[in-house]
């Protein structure tokens, strides 16, 4: 990860690697002192807590904390709402990021192809903003456009263009609620996911493209010749980097789904939050268990999409 | 898209193909910028507008600040928006100063332990005990309804320390080496000659922070029950939500306050982006392109 | 690969060993978890000073003062903190200090979370008493207490209530008789009786359509009153109501009584044994109702998001050619709220308080459960801390219920608010909305005469009351104190006339494991076979193929208790 920069440190500091632990641990004393207040923090903030996965295998209800050893995990399995909210967690999360990364790899291409300066950067600008937006924000804002009522603004324009004869309950129905919040996803980050791809580009050797024009390509022939094949790589590694993360969707989801449409839009996160935090008397033992099993599935990917980035990119992820 | 290559197609046609090439990328920017830009726009315009219109205007129809003040004056309203202040105000220095001091200790090569450190901190990446055991530690440390839960959750976040490392490792070694040897401490090189070159990287960062904790609503909803303790986030969701708007001495329809109140949660960043955006783009490309 | 490899080892032996050595030591765990946070406290925070004391209290059973009370409350308590709760909280602790005879503080954490009952189950799973927000009393709606009281967390409150000195002034013993458990115990207080909600009727929309309320006496009366209201203007309906039907909450046909006619969508005795009445013909015969409303154009769409204070707004909304001609809505106070909204919102101002009308139960209710439903009151619940005295328990009864009923000042605090803030008896003269002289009002009182306020909020509105209902109450106010709003008390007579009780919520544990779940689906497959998706036959199937074990386990549970 580390490009040894500062190699310089360890070229001149040579003896100082030969010198015994003690001495080396005494050096550095400084050093451990003000590392201190972060291993305090991750400690508490992260260590901790994982102490506390041993609930997974009690009944914890109201206090009445019992061991049960792996009942939770055979409830777990049994449950239809368990298995849903895990494909729709695989389903959402992997869709959602091929279509993101798909409109950003075009947004790019198109960005790179703008040879206007000002243009291109007002643009940037302008397609970066609303990935600043929090999920609360966003899914208002959509929430109040895409509402029934009067004011809302998508079913009443297309009604006035004679597209709907009837509002539509856009995010209430089952077979719109993924498109919608493909859409929205599309919206928000689309923009912020051309950030890395115009780095890429914007490190391709010019004389490839002064080459192309030699052989008498046409735009569209470089861009589909140099362009999209310098993009690959990035591409790649854009995937692998968040296909490591795929189980951690929650918060766009639980901002925009409701119970109409649980059936294709509830993920583990806002699963377990649910059985957690809006039953009557919920049993924590078993929703730490499933939080258990999201926490080892995502343990698991990590370690293989470091794997993959490994052999792709020579470095790992993590 | 299909528009856009129905006419690249007939451009290849032609013989001026660069041009009108050009005029469909511009084109193209067009519609994308506004896709972008109408949504925010209307969110605006409708906050000062008194009357609840469905159809996209460019001004208001009937101007009215009621809105605003209904925010500024209720207590509900602004004791949130404060709390979101204070909040990212102390989350971003508490996260500023664990990722420097931890990105600064790990980038000390010679350092016996190095690599078990970064590693404690990195294995936080890979396993995590999970919603309910992070909240049990949480009330145990009675962080749970207050306040602080946003700047404790915030305040330690391993990618960013590893950014902050990444940062500090363009700094030339040989300016760490000319201190040693003038008998700097640990500290006194981090004061004197880390920070004062890492300001383009305390800006990114600390944007990257302060955005996390402003924009954070999932903790409110999780953490927080008493309402006088919710952010400005959590508000507004609420207040959409269940329709859940306080009556107040000013007349204002409920459009009208919902989208002021929208209008109130992305103001801070939306006024700075323009002015920031270059350090906000930094993080990322140092974070991920670095290679 | 190193990494990869010893990542894995790690995590899996961390949660190997965790949970091995959990397994000898699960009982010690929690307990030391306990005495933690109480060891923390001490030192962390004076207000659990009190709490602290527990564990000597037992000893001393007498000496236990109470010196700090947590109450979590929900919008029942009306003197919100926009609404003046400050000078509600310090004349409280004002009064009952000098009642208990040693300060005490009153820390009010009133939720505004939209589920309430969640939150509450969060706040006693993971506090202890002891922990400085853990409260030591709460409110909780009838079906809350069944799911409670029988965990041991709360206290049994039968010989406190027996003995409590204003038994003597109790009217309606009644009401809290009927809470106590099969033993005799009592986990739950309710100061008043439970009301219910009664169907309003915009007069102005009543005229247009040509109709009198009184011609409206049965289903198709009322089907095509609304029929008639919707076809009024493009954008309005006949009702609106927040969820087609509540179920979520007991007895969850509260808001659209003329549909749902006698069914009852959830666990019931009929004949003195228990049935799952969502699998019943009734219930089907309601859906069925419900989804031709709905397909009709009569039962406003947003009926299914809308939450409680987003129907009423709709309803009262200056905008009428989107709103609706009918709401199903509390009795008695609300009669004087919705119609001073109305009035805010210069609706059919030259109708006055005349702008609603109540409409009798329908032929089909009064065939069915005899008029509309009165719940089950919302009581008051006591947190026990298990410690085998009942010294601080007794001393929250003290402080907080049995002054609650005292009859005079604390009693007024409950019922009207704060002196000088919510209520007065100085003369004085003020008016609503001052500057537009159409809506002017004016009010003049002389010096000792009681009157209510202009809300603290808003000054164009009459304040109404705080959390108790003079009317409703079981032991009334012996100060004479009497908001003689002739809206409200003829709202509370027409309600009274009409209404019969609601049948006992069920309990037994199957049903609160599974609450939730239950809950979730009824209410999916109801705005289903209401939006037409799905009949509403398919609906009670599906039902029945998802939950039908579980709901046949609940039913036999319940009729062996």
């Amino acid at each position: 990860m580390s490009k040894k920069q500062n190699v310089a440190t360890t070229s001149t500091g040579a003896p100082i690697n030969k010198k015994p632990l003690g001495t080396r641990i005494k050096n550095n004393l400084g050093y451990y002192v003000m590392f201190l207040p972060v291993l305090v923090f991750v400690i508490i903030i992260y260590y901790w807590p994982m102490l506390g996965v041993r609930y997974a295998f009690y009944e914890y209800k109201l206090r009445n904390i019992s061991w049960v050893g792996l009942k939770n995990f055979e409830t777990m399995f049994a449950k239809k709402e368990f298995w849903t909210a895990f494909s729709n967690t695989l389903q959402i999360s992997i869709t959602k990021l091929l279509i993101t990364t798909f409109t950003s790899v075009l947004v790019s291409v198109f960005l790179n192809e703008m040879h206007n300066l000002f243009a291109k950067k007002s643009l940037q600008t302008i397609i970066y903003l609303p990935h600043f937006m929090s999920w609360a924000v966003v899914a208002a804002i959509f929430q109040l456009f895409l509402s029934k009522s009067s004011t809302g603004f998508v079913n009443e324009t297309l009604k006035s263009w004679g597209i709907l004869s009837q509002s539509i309950d856009f995010l209430h129905t089952k077979a719109m609620w993924r498109p919608i919040f493909y859409l929205i996803n599309i919206w928000k980050e689309t923009g912020w996911g051309t950030v890395i791809f115009l780095a890429t580009l914007s490190g391709i050797n010019p004389e490839l493209y002064e080459a192309a024009d030699i052989d008498g390509a046409s735009r569209l022939q470089k861009i589909w010749y140099v362009t999209v094949p310098a993009l690959m790589n990035t591409v790649i590694i854009v995937l692998i980097l968040n296909l490591a993360k795929v189980l951690n969707l929650f918060e766009s989801v639980f901002v925009l789904y409701n119970n109409r449409v649980f059936d294709v839009s509830d993920v583990i996160s806002t699963y377990i939050y649910r059985q957690t935090f809006l039953t009557a008397i919920p049993d924590y033992g078993y929703t730490t268990a499933v939080g258990l099993f999201k926490s080892l599935v995502g343990c698991a990917l990590v370690l293989i999409c470091n794997y993959a980035s490994k052999r792709i990119r020579g470095r790992g992820i993590i | 898209m299909a528009q856009a290559n129905a006419a690249m197609l007939q451009a290849k046609a032609k013989k001026k193909k660069v041009h009108v090439f050009d005029i469909v990328n511009y084109v193209v920017f067009v519609i994308i910028a506004l896709i972008v830009l109408i949504p925010i726009w209307k969110v605006v315009v409708d906050s000062f507008n008194a009357v609840g219109v469905y159809q996209f205007r460019f001004w208001p129809e009937d101007f009215t600040l009621n809105g605003y003040l209904t925010i500024f004056t209720t207590v509900r309203l602004y004791r949130p928006f404060l709390n979101s202040v204070v909040t990212t105000l102390l989350g971003t220095a508490l996260g500023l100063i664990l990722s420097t001091l931890g990105g600064y200790v790990l980038t000390q090569e010679e350092m016996p332990g190095r690599n078990a450190l970064s590693f404690f901190l990195l294995f936080t990446m890979i396993f995590s005990g999970g919603m309910i055991p992070e909240y049990l530690v949480m009330k145990q440390l009675h962080l749970v309804d207050t306040i602080w839960i946003l700047v404790i959750k915030h305040g330690m976040n391993v990618y960013n320390l590893v950014l902050m490392k990444n940062f500090f490792e363009g700094i030339p070694g040989s300016l760490f080496e000319a201190a040693k040897i003038d008998g700097c401490s640990p500290m006194g090189i981090f004061f004197k000659i880390v920070l004062p070159l890492s300001k383009a990287a305390l800006a990114s960062i600390g944007l990257m922070y302060a955005v996390t904790v402003w924009n954070d609503y999932s903790t409110v909803q999780i953490y927080i029950t008493n309402p006088d303790h919710v952010n400005f986030q959590y508000k507004l969701r609420v207040m959409i939500m269940d329709g859940d708007t306080p009556t107040t001495a000013y007349k204002v329809s409920q459009n009208t306050l919902y989208y002021a109140a929208i209008v109130c949660a992305i103001l801070p960043f939306m006024a700075a982006y323009p002015f920031l955006q270059k350090y906000f783009v930094q993080g990322v490309n140092v974070g991920a392109v670095k290679e | 690969m190193k990494k990869k490899v010893l990542s894995l080892i790690l995590s899996t032996a961390m949660v190997a060993s965790l949970a091995a050595c959990g397994s000898t030591s699960a009982d010690t765990t929690a307990t030391t978890d306990a005495s933690d946070t109480q060891a923390a406290d001490t030192t962390s925070s004076d207000a659990t000073a009190t709490t602290t004391e527990s564990d000597t209290a037992a000893a001393a059973d007498e000496s236990y003062t109470l010196e700090t009370l947590n109450i979590v409350v929900d919008g029942t308590l009306t003197a919100t903190v926009e609404s003046g709760q400050d000078a509600f909280k310090a004349q409280w602790e004002e009064a009952v200090s000098e009642k208990l005879g040693h300060p005490i503080t009153l820390n009010i954490n009133q939720l505004d979370h939209s589920d309430y009952s969640g939150t509450v189950s969060r706040l006693l799973t993971t506090g202890a008493p002891g922990d400085p927000d853990y409260p030591d009393a709460l409110i909780m709606s009838a079906t809350m207490l069944r799911q409670y009281q029988t965990t041991g967390l709360l206290w049994d409150m039968a010989d406190a209530y027996a003995n409590a000195e204003f038994q003597s002034r109790v009217t309606l013993p009644s009401v809290n008789e009927n809470m106590k458990d099969s033993e005799g115990h009592l986990y739950g207080f309710a100061p008043t009786y439970g009301n219910g909600c009664v169907t309003y009727v915009k007069q102005s929309w009543l005229d247009a359509a040509g109709m009198k309320i009184e011609d409206i006496k049965t289903f198709d009366d009322y089907y095509a009153m609304l029929k008639a209201f919707s076809e009024k203007e493009s954008g309005t309906y006949g009702v609106i109501a927040a969820g087609y039907g509540k179920l979520d909450e007991a007895p969850y046909i509260n808001y659209m009584p003329e549909f749902w006619q006698g069914a009852y969508p959830s666990f019931y005795q009929k004949d003195g044994v228990w049935v799952d009445g969502f699998t019943e013909q009734a219930t089907i015969d309601a859906l069925a109702r419900l989804a031709q409303g709905y397909a009709d154009g009569v039962i406003d769409p947003d009926t299914e998001e809308a939450g409680t204070k987003q129907a009423r707004e709709k309803f009262f909304s200056n905008d009428q050619s989107t709103s609706e001609g009918v709401f199903t809505y509390w009795a008695g106070t609300w009669l004087r709220t919705l119609t001073t909204n109305m009035e805010k919102q210069e609706v059919d101002n030259e109708l006055g308080d005349n702008r609603l009308v109540q409409l009798a139960p329908i032929q089909e209710i009064k065939d069915t459960w005899g008029g509309y439903i009165n719940r089950e009151a919302p009581v008051w619940v006591i947190t026990d801390d298990q410690d085998g005295s009942n010294a601080r328990e007794q001393a929250i009864f003290d402080a907080l219920l049995e002054t609650m009923l005292d009859g005079d000042r604390v009693q007024t605090l409950w019922t009207y608010g704060a002196e000088d803030v919510h209520w007065s008896t100085k003369a004085e003269s003020f008016s609503t909305n001052a500057d537009d002289p159409e809506k002017k009002k004016d009010y003049e009182y002389a010096e000792g005469e009681f009157h209510l306020k202009q809300a603290p909020n808003d000054p164009n509105s009459i304040w109404k009351k705080n959390h108790l209902d003079p009317v409703l109450v079981i032991a009334p106010l012996t100060n004479g104190f009497v908001d003689n709003d002739e809206l409200v008390q003829a709202g509370n007579k027409f309600f009274t006339e009409n209404c019969v009780d609601a049948p006992a919520a069920a309990s037994c544990p199957t049903l609160t494991e599974n609450e939730a779940a239950f809950v979730e689906l009824k209410t999916t497959l109801m705005n289903q076979a209401v939006t037409g998706e799905i009949t509403p036959e398919e609906a009670i199937e599906q039902y029945k193929a998802e939950l039908g074990d579980l709901s046949a386990q609940i039913v036999e549970e319940l009729n062996a208790q």
